[in-house]
């Protein structure tokens, strides 16, 4: 029984980190996390809503 | 990605490029970096013959906006530049390997080149809490920023979060996110700031470094001064109307139609520094206010806080403008003529475009 990570998961656009169970040649069970966090809701907290779309954009 | 380095010719000539695009290519990026004419040929010469370090493309707290900036150089020449020539050893969003295999491309070009290859920076770098808020391969981007960026021969910030902290650092900044300048210290840092940067900025600045074999000469905010010297307003293909006073008061409205100033509307232009207006985006197809739509101010540090409400117009500016009827249009011309508007040879750039007779008086005067 061994655990796999792939970190980083590239081709994509941001960051994400992928853990998997393998057991006999089979996946039994599997992680994923995204490993990058901005803040942007805290960001957008308080602003002109007629900004909000400029911001998200950025997502 | 390890690419051969082959001579740019080969690559061209195997990619069907004809030698006269590739000359025109040259003689476009001498006008990015406002070079006299006669540097065409030495370009030429630096990017055939010139080694070219590999490059590494690290991106943290990103969107892969400049990303997909740089993946729309679509002028044959250029993508081949950046992507075939410069040899790109690491870029996350492009490269075949992933996990292991990734970090081993970028550990093999650190150690093999070590000072001599280039980075590219896109994103900020956290640095709250011990910078967990952006790790890749278990370490945080704040460690590899330091480690890769340290050993590299010069360091290119792309878009405005790798320059100043961009929009992760915008007001409460909730990761403590910083530009690379602030963390790698002892490497030349140039900073593309953007949102995002513009593709033939980059470009130019790669080849001022193959050609004079350094960065190109910056601003007080590390900025090159060929792609940031000037102010979008004295550039600005509608800088006419708001001499004349014309200005869009509501989206839809006629003066909105007719392509007026966006001033009122919250346009920056009056506040930033960029060549858009010259360079334009998409291959200068268009840019924001071509478009119809005020600049944000994208390219000056903090932007996110100084340049929001971006509908929001900004206060009063020096000279004439507004609400200015003729005759104080004309008063102020005169200010300006006496040197009001002193600062980065507005004035001259004023007259030259508006008042040839009185440019060619001053010019006579100052002799």
């Amino acid at each position: 029984m061994a655990k796999i990570a792939i970190d980083p998961v590239t081709r994509i656009e941001g960051h994400l980190r992928v853990e998997a169970q393998v057991d006999g040649g089979q996946v039994t069970d599997a992680w994923s996390s995204a490993t990058m966090w901005r803040g942007i809701e805290t960001i957008l907290q308080g602003r002109d809503p007629r900004d909000a779309w400029y911001f998200t954009q950025r997502i | 990605m390890t690419g051969k380095r082959g001579e740019l010719t080969e690559v061209l000539a195997r990619r069907g490029v004809p030698r006269r695009d590739f000359l025109k290519f040259c003689a476009a990026m001498t006008a990015v970096l406002a070079l006299p004419r006669r540097y065409v040929p030495r370009v030429a010469a630096a990017l055939e013959t010139a080694p070219r370090p590999p490059l590494l493309w690290l991106e943290y707290q990103d969107c892969a906006g400049n990303t997909e900036s740089l993946l729309r150089a679509s002028k044959p020449t250029v993508a081949e530049l950046v992507l075939d020539i410069l040899s790109l050893d690491y870029h996350e969003t492009v490269m075949a390997p992933a996990g292991h295999q990734a970090e081993k491309s970028l550990m093999d070009t650190v150690q093999a080149y070590a000072g001599k290859y280039l980075v590219v920076v896109e994103g900020s770098i956290p640095t709250k809490d011990g910078g967990i808020y952006c790790t890749i391969g278990g370490r945080t981007a704040l460690d590899w920023v330091q480690e890769i960026g340290g050993g590299a021969a010069a360091i290119i910030a792309a878009g405005t979060c790798a320059a100043y902290g961009g929009i992760p650092a915008a007001a409460p900044n909730p990761t403590g996110a910083v530009g690379v300048g602030d963390l790698v210290k002892g490497v030349p840092i140039i900073n593309l700031p953007g949102c995002p940067m513009n593709v033939q900025n980059l470009t130019a600045v790669v080849v001022h470094y193959l050609t004079f074999g350094a960065l190109p000469a910056t601003d007080q905010v590390g900025r090159p001064l060929f792609a940031y010297g000037s102010r979008i307003h004295d550039d600005c293909e509608r800088r006419a109307h708001y001499d004349a006073g014309q200005f869009v008061e509501e989206w839809g409205d006629e003066g909105h139609r007719k392509g007026w100033c966006l001033y009122k509307m919250g346009c920056k232009g009056p506040e930033t520094f960029h060549n858009c207006p010259i360079v334009r985006w998409n291959d200068g197809t268009n840019w924001p206010i071509g478009s119809g739509h005020g600049c944000v101010g994208c390219s000056e540090p903090y932007f996110w806080d100084t340049m929001s409400p971006f509908y929001k117009r900004l206060p009063n500016l020096p000279g004439f403008g507004v609400e200015a009827t003729a005759d104080k249009v004309g008063l102020g011309i005169v200010a300006v003529v006496g040197g009001a508007f002193a600062v980065h040879g507005v004035a001259s750039a004023i007259r030259a475009k508006r008042h040839p007779i009185e440019r060619h008086v001053a010019e006579v005067e100052e002799e």
